[in-house]
């Protein structure tokens, strides 16, 4: 039984694996590979929202200035300086860490809907300064003539040869956070959210870890950044405002705070759908807040989380939704 | 012109903008007070509440141009309703998490702003001031009449939602479910009617801001946004849930922006309000007004 | 003296929760501290782990200072607390309530979490056996893998004594750990205090049933409106006449 279904996981992820590294190859046109490419990108940034918000329960909606810091990281050294995406894609992910690092100070001071506009009035404020420094920053015009990436001699240009390094990133960015959410970095974050008073008698220094957390946040967005200046060779400041960082969260929600695979889910569902309905205008957008609406009433756990309801009730075992270390028993099991 | 002048000028300015946004505070505090919800579609029912009037003023309905002053009752009317309706929608949110209540009230403004987007277009219009846009000299000091009228209006408002709590048999019904849900609800009080007024009072604010903003403000469905993160703030700077911490919180808001705009750097305005709020919630974290609770073990 | 707290007071405004108490635990006992509700038992715990700030006073362990600093450095110093009100990571299971605990021996960072270096897979391993052993030692290893709150009450404040343990503690501080067993789950509690009282951790143990207290505890503190009323073995204590008159004066409380 146990075989037959670890078996079945490995021809899934094959089958998906070949889906994967074959989708530009199936795709009917450049454009729809693109809107999965920053499809990709949105992945990332919900995965590291994901950290910080739905494992370590710190509300931040500064997502859209920590993609600034990377994309313009990457913008300014690669326009002015000739400096490829391989140097900047570090750099940018420092100065995105530091960002969310810096952010996370308040945190330790301010909580719940003052740290949320405490985190709005911090992103905003990034952003007036972007678009103010024009000296620096080019102002409100943007920053054009990014130059798309290029390995080995070989140019990585157009949205099929980008996809893959897209995706490189992603599955990295989801094994990473895979990783620390199975060691004891991720238990802390978790430890924080429950109860930060128990947290702290257990010896965890809640300041560190809610600082790590938004670092890590930021690096994931910073990644984001780096990749989607070198993936349009062309970034504005209106990229970045609070409506970047509520997209993110919406998709988060939708898939499930909480969960890794809820960022991937998330993060490909809502821009993908969103793009289907593009023809209808504003009719989409009605669509898309009503929809949010109705997960949030009634299946605030997202599609994660009715996956996993799923499981309880019907003993189905969906691949990509994550369970618990051992099948949850029956609670009425060991009632005195 | 010397620089005292200036000073009260734009100072008068800035109670103006600041008296809009403590209107709209009133909304977020009433509703956060009765429901616990923090209401982020706020700034779009304000926006909705100002098509609500100007559709009247302009002819936007069969034709018909009503007297501003009608047009203003309608948009309270009109909203008012709404936010009825609203409740009842929002009604289990308030039992959820803060992230929950953000996102779900940021999808009802999407619906909302698009909405307007559909029936009224993306394009806005100006609308043109009753009171004319020839500034007044008292003393040396240059000002709209518009905005004194403003100014008295917003003063109205808030000293008659302020006599209504106090002194109604109502608005004491809606303070003591704002106070203690259980024993309101177990001394009889309709907890979800009382709640349900307050969304109505809160939205009846909200347009009535609209209405007064209009002639001085670019009127379109993107206003919403950009208010009600400005409302947001004044909720919160002034101190979350408090009647009188919204007002204080968004005369501050309004004057500081003012004043940052006027002799510090007009690019910068909206940075420096919001740099001044994060360091006002760093040294006060529960608001300027509000109290700061102990962290129990 | 292995803990010595010394003239602590405590004031809420103008409330005085302690006043003026000092006492001190030898090495390896069973401290017991008692007292009727609102007596102050509870917030002498909170001062000595780091959550209130003292308001006069000093508390040392093994002579070192230990007022002032944070709750999880005082946490690393060698105390481990439960809580009155079951404080459990309500989203975990009950093994990883465990291994959180164990995290201030981490030595991998969040790179060697990321790429499950060996060390960290030997690490990872040594948190999962600890955890199990110390499961075993509270009755409640099978249970490793179920959501904490899934667990009946009894069990729970176990999970509680077994996440206090896991820090690797000198002194445990137990706030109440009877509070809602039934007669059979205190024995076995009982049990279990002598058995950690054994490995050679000190107890520090606030406690309501009387049974209890003076069935393990070799030393007793009694607290009154915040004062220090009586202290010594439990023999003597429990024939003190101010003990027996100001717990007599406010029966209700028990």
């Amino acid at each position: 039984m146990k075989n037959q279904s670890s078996n079945m996981k490995r021809i899934g992820l094959g089958i998906a694996a070949l889906v994967l590294l074959g989708f530009p190859l199936i795709a009917s046109t450049r454009y729809q590979v693109h809107i999965v490419n920053m499809a990709g990108l949105y992945i990332l940034m919900s995965l590291g929202i994901n950290l910080a918000m739905g494992y370590c329960g710190q509300i931040n909606l500064a997502l859209g200035a920590f993609m600034a810091m990377g994309a313009y990281t990457a913008a300014l050294l690669n326009t002015r300086m000739g400096v490829p995406i391989w140097i900047n894609m570090p750099l940018g992910m420092i100065l995105a860490g530091i960002t969310g690092a810096l952010i996370a100070l308040p945190m330790l001071k301010v909580k719940s809907h003052y740290l949320a506009l405490v985190t709005i009035g911090l992103a905003e404020t990034i952003n007036i300064i972007i678009v103010n420094e024009t000296w620096f920053t080019e102002g409100p015009l943007g920053i054009s003539g990014i130059k798309m990436p290029e390995l080995f001699g070989i140019p990585i240009d157009g949205a099929e040869r980008f996809y893959y390094l897209v995706l490189i990133c992603v599955v990295v960015g989801y094994l990473a956070a895979r990783q620390i959410m199975n060691h004891h970095t991720g238990r802390a974050f978790i430890a924080i959210r429950d109860s930060d008073v128990a947290a702290r008698a257990m010896g965890i220094n809640v300041a560190k870890y809610q600082i790590m957390a938004n670092a890590i946040c930021g690096v994931y967005c910073g990644v984001a950044g780096v990749l989607y200046a070198h993936m349009t060779t062309y970034i504005s400041p209106d990229i970045f405002e609070f409506k970047t960082a509520l997209f993110v969260l919406t998709m988060t929600m939708i898939g499930g705070m909480g969960s890794l695979a809820g960022s991937v889910v998330g993060g490909l569902a809502l821009p993908l759908t969103l793009e289907y309905f593009r023809a209808f205008k504003s009719w989409q957008l009605v669509g898309f807040g009503l929809a949010i609406m109705l997960v949030v009433l009634f299946f605030p756990g997202g599609v994660i989380g009715i996956a996993r309801r799923l499981e309880q009730v019907r003993g189905l075992r969906l691949p990509w939704a994550r369970k618990p270390e051992k099948p949850a028993q029956t609670e009425a099991s060991h009632v005195p | 012109m010397n620089i005292v002048s200036i000073f009260i000028q734009t100072l008068i300015g800035g109670i103006g903008i600041g008296s809009l946004y403590a209107l709209v505070a009133l909304g977020y505090s009433m509703i956060y007070r009765s429901m616990g919800l923090v209401n982020f579609a706020h700034g779009q029912i304000f926006m909705i509440g100002t098509y609500f009037g100007i559709i009247w003023y302009r002819g936007m309905v069969l034709g018909l141009q009503l007297p501003y002053a009608v047009a203003f009752i309608l948009a309270i009317l009109l909203n008012m309703v709404l936010g009825l309706i609203l409740e009842r929608i929002f009604r289990p949110l308030a039992n959820y998490d803060l992230m929950l209540m953000l996102l779900g009230t940021i999808g009802l403004g999407y619906v909302l702003e698009n909405m307007a987007v559909i029936i009224w277009g993306a394009e806005g219009f100006a609308v043109n001031n009753p009171l004319g846009n020839t500034p007044i000299m008292i003393s040396g000091v240059a000002v709209l009449p518009w905005t004194l009228l403003l100014i008295g209006v917003s003063a109205l408002l808030m000293l008659g939602l302020n006599v209504f709590l106090a002194k109604a048999k109502i608005g004491k019904a809606m303070r003591a479910a704002a106070a203690d849900r259980e024993t309101a609800s177990a001394m009889g009080i309709p907890v979800n009617g009382t709640n349900a007024l307050t969304f109505a009072i809160g939205a009846g604010l909200a347009a009535a801001a609209g209405m007064l903003a209009a002639p001085i403000v670019y009127v379109n469905p993107a206003m919403g946004a950009a208010v009600g993160l400005k409302g947001f703030a004044a909720f919160i700077l002034g101190g979350a849930g408090s009647i009188p911490g919204a007002i204080v919180g968004g005369l501050v808001f309004g004057v500081l922006e003012a004043v940052s705009a006027g002799f510090i750097s007009s690019a910068y305005t909206k940075g420096i309000a919001f740099v001044i709020m994060i360091v006002v919630l760093m040294i006060r974290p529960g608001g300027i007004i509000g109290e700061v609770t102990v962290d129990k073990v | 003296m292995f803990l010595e707290i010394e003239h602590l007071t405590m004031r809420f405004g103008g409330v005085v929760a302690v006043n003026d108490v000092s006492m001190s635990i030898q090495r390896g006992e069973i401290h017991g501290l008692i007292g009727p509700n609102g007596s102050g038992k509870t917030t002498i715990f909170n001062v000595v782990s780091g959550y209130y700030k003292a308001t006069g006073g000093k508390v040392s362990l093994e002579g070192k200072p230990v007022t002032g600093l944070a709750a999880h450095q005082i946490t690393a110093l060698g105390f481990a607390r439960t809580f009155q009100n079951l404080r459990l990571f309500t989203s975990m299971t009950v093994l990883d309530n465990v291994r959180v605990a164990m995290g201030q021996h981490a030595r991998a960072g969040v790179w060697g979490e990321i790429l499950n270096t060996r060390a960290v897979q030997r690490e990872e391993k040594h948190f999962t056996d600890r955890a199990l052993e110390l499961l075993r030692l509270l009755n409640i290893a099978e249970y490793a893998h179920e959501r904490a709150t899934n667990l009946p009450y009894g069990h729970q404040r176990r999970v509680e004594i077994a996440r206090a343990l896991a820090t690797d503690p000198k002194i445990v501080l137990l706030d109440e750990p009877a509070a809602g067993l039934n007669e059979v789950e205190t024995t076995q509690l009982r049990e279990t205090l002598l058995k950690i009282r054994d490995s050679g951790i000190t107890i520090f143990l606030v406690e309501h049933d009387m049974k209890l207290v003076m069935g393990v505890c070799e030393q007793i503190t009694v607290l009154d409106y915040g004062k220090k009323i009586a202290e010594g073995p439990s023999a003597q204590v429990s024939r003190d006449p101010v003990v027996i008159e100001a717990y007599l004066g406010k029966e209700e409380d028990l």
